[in-house]
């Protein structure tokens, strides 16, 4: 299983590096994101200083969201599904593998994300172990339920509109954690944190050994 | 309507929550009916059990 | 030159026929005289609260509303794995009807709510831990039913709607778990601070009002089943008839009757597929009778003569 997962990552993530969408548009929105916030909160009158952690985790999400989206579209073209199914890869580990090539993007995309916030939003960050706790629980948890819920939709005319809306209410966990975890690393009082983290984990954990499980029944069904 | 609302405090509130709750799922009762009925018409009889 | 509209096939179309029974009907009987039993207790007998004054009696439709979504939420869970156990039509069906009546029961549950908090409170929303949870369950709920009210093949809908269905329930837990934890850094979870000890007459109206909704849900769900169960054996039959239409073209088309049997395959009647008369001549030549029932006794024109009302 893990070795169709490595498989199934490096194709997912070659494809994408060919085709450049995620360096040449996903990064750039996720920036435009942050901007659009400094217009909607005018940086001069302390909101964008106090909302940094919450703004940060939406941004990632908005833009998590165009990823989990090309990673579902991968799958669509022509026969792909069929070839998946027939080839004798287990069908857990081509979830475990779809989900690792997007963490991989959102933890990119994270990384650039954190610097458009200390650059453009002034953020100092403090707690670094508790940070990038988070960000790998948080990751691991959106790219988990992001695939599965990818796999939901996936090949359904609609998929665009479908995503967000099966997504982001299940993500409202993952939003309400990773936030609170980053404010207590950033107000400097980590051990608020950490029982956060800790929910993060316990979600991504939850929801890839249900991906991994369910991922059969979906791609027998398409 | 002085008497009502003397002898209730909230009586819009409490009227508009019962009357609205009627109305609901009154509403939804009659639709659930009237799309049986349109079904049922397209399906033979064979495969409704209960009637 | 025999059209068959697709609605003829049972009976007269104004045989009284739908999703009732006799059962039902004693059911909904019963439960209209529960919701006046309820209505008169909650609302005539039964007197103000000392604390919430007369907006209490807004909890007699609200607290079973809220209690009845669960268990709309539940039914699609448990409904939905056994689906991915079975796999068979009936569980797919009550997983939709679950959903749906949770999705009526939340949104009386907010709105209700809202109305209480209005003067209890001051304001209609607030961001308590419950009200939060409950909107974000709102949302779960119509994701879900957008998913299965999508036009898509039933092989291709059914195991993805399981699937969302299955992780209904976890996921209304994880959010209203992680939301209360979130709130109650800030604020107490209002709702349940404010759990006074009831006592008997009101205790006694909410009883009434549990007991009215629960006759209620239970009339609802069957006849939900029941449209559910109706939609999908319509599919089906309509997916029998497109099929005997293709197989009916093929063998015109084969026989080179093609061009002057109808106006088009759509009008065609099916000639009966495999459990027809056996006539292989062609579309025109089967009775109307036989339009693509499938495993229908058909005949027999109106024989749901029992359904009244």
């Amino acid at each position: 299983m893990w070795r169709d997962a490595v498989l199934v990552a490096r194709r997912d993530l070659r494809i994408e590096l060919r085709s450049r969408v995620a360096i040449s548009q996903v990064g750039p929105f996720a920036v435009l994101v942050l901007m659009l916030f400094a217009f909607a909160l005018d940086p001069d009158r302390g909101v964008l200083d106090r909302a940094t952690a919450g703004l940060y985790w939406v941004a990632v999400l908005f833009s998590g969201l165009l990823a989990l989206g090309r990673s579902a579209a991968i799958d669509e073209a022509d026969g792909v599904r069929e070839g998946l199914r027939m080839s004798g890869l287990e069908p857990g580990g081509v979830f475990l593998g779809k989900a690792a090539a997007v963490a991989a993007q959102l933890l990119a995309l994270e990384v650039l994300l954190g610097a458009g916030v200390v650059v453009l939003y002034d953020a100092e960050p403090a707690g670094p172990l508790l940070l990038v706790a988070t960000c790998l629980a948080a990751t691991a948890a959106v790219a988990g339920a992001g695939t599965l819920y990818g796999a939901l939709v996936a090949g359904l005319r609609v998929r665009e509109t479908m995503l967000p809306l099966l997504l982001l209410p299940a993500l409202a966990p993952v939003l309400i954690g990773a936030t609170r975890a980053f404010e207590a690393a950033l107000d400097g009082v980590p051990a608020d944190g950490w029982p956060w983290c800790g929910l993060l984990a316990a979600f991504a954990v939850l929801y890839s050994v249900a991906g991994a499980l369910a991922y059969g029944a979906l791609l027998e069904g398409q | 309507m002085t008497a009502l609302t003397i002898a209730m405090t909230h009586a819009g509130y409490v009227a508009a929550g019962w009357g609205g709750a009627v109305v609901l799922i009154g509403g939804y009762a009659v639709a659930l009916l009237r799309r049986g009925r349109r079904l049922s018409r397209q399906v033979p009889p064979g495969e409704r059990r209960w009637s | 030159m025999t059209i068959v509209s697709p609605e003829t096939p049972t009976a007269s179309p104004d045989a009284p026929t739908g999703t009732g029974s006799p059962a039902t009907r004693v059911l909904g009987g019963l439960a209209l005289a529960a919701v006046a039993l309820a209505a008169l207790y909650g609302l005539v007998w039964s007197p103000a609260d000392v604390e919430m004054q007369d907006s209490v009696r807004l909890m007699y439709v609200h607290v079973p509303a809220a209690v009845f979504t669960y268990v709309g939420c539940v039914i699609t869970t448990v409904a939905s794995i056994m689906w991915l156990r079975k796999r068979t039509a009936g569980w797919d069906v009550l997983a939709g009807a679950g959903a749906e009546l949770a999705l009526v029961l939340v949104i009386l549950t907010l709105a209700t709510g809202s109305l209480w908090g209005r003067p209890t409170w001051g304001t209609y929303w607030t961001w308590d831990a419950r009200l939060t949870s409950t909107a974000l369950l709102a949302v779960l709920l119509t994701g879900y039913l957008a998913l299965r009210r999508l036009d898509l093949d039933p092989d291709a809908r059914s195991p993805r709607v399981a699937i969302l269905g299955l992780l209904l329930v976890p996921n209304a837990i994880l959010v209203s778990r992680s939301v209360e934890w979130w709130r109650s850094l800030h604020q107490r979870a209002t709702v349940t601070t404010l759990d006074p000890q009831i006592d008997g007459d009101l205790l006694v109206a909410l009883m009434c009002g549990f007991l009215a909704m629960a006759l209620v849900f239970v009339w609802l769900l069957v006849h939900r089943f029941r449209v559910g169960w109706l939609e999908h054996q319509a599919g089906r039959l309509d997916l029998d008839q497109a099929l005997a239409d293709r197989r009916a073209e093929g063998r015109a088309a084969v026989a080179g009757t093609a061009p002057d049997t109808g106006t088009g395959p759509g009008t065609g009647t099916g000639p009966g597929e495999d459990t027809g008369p056996g006539e292989d001549t062609g579309p025109a030549a089967s009775p109307p009778a036989s339009s693509g029932t499938g495993a229908a006794p058909a005949p027999a024109a109106p024989a749901a003569t029992e359904v009244t009302a």
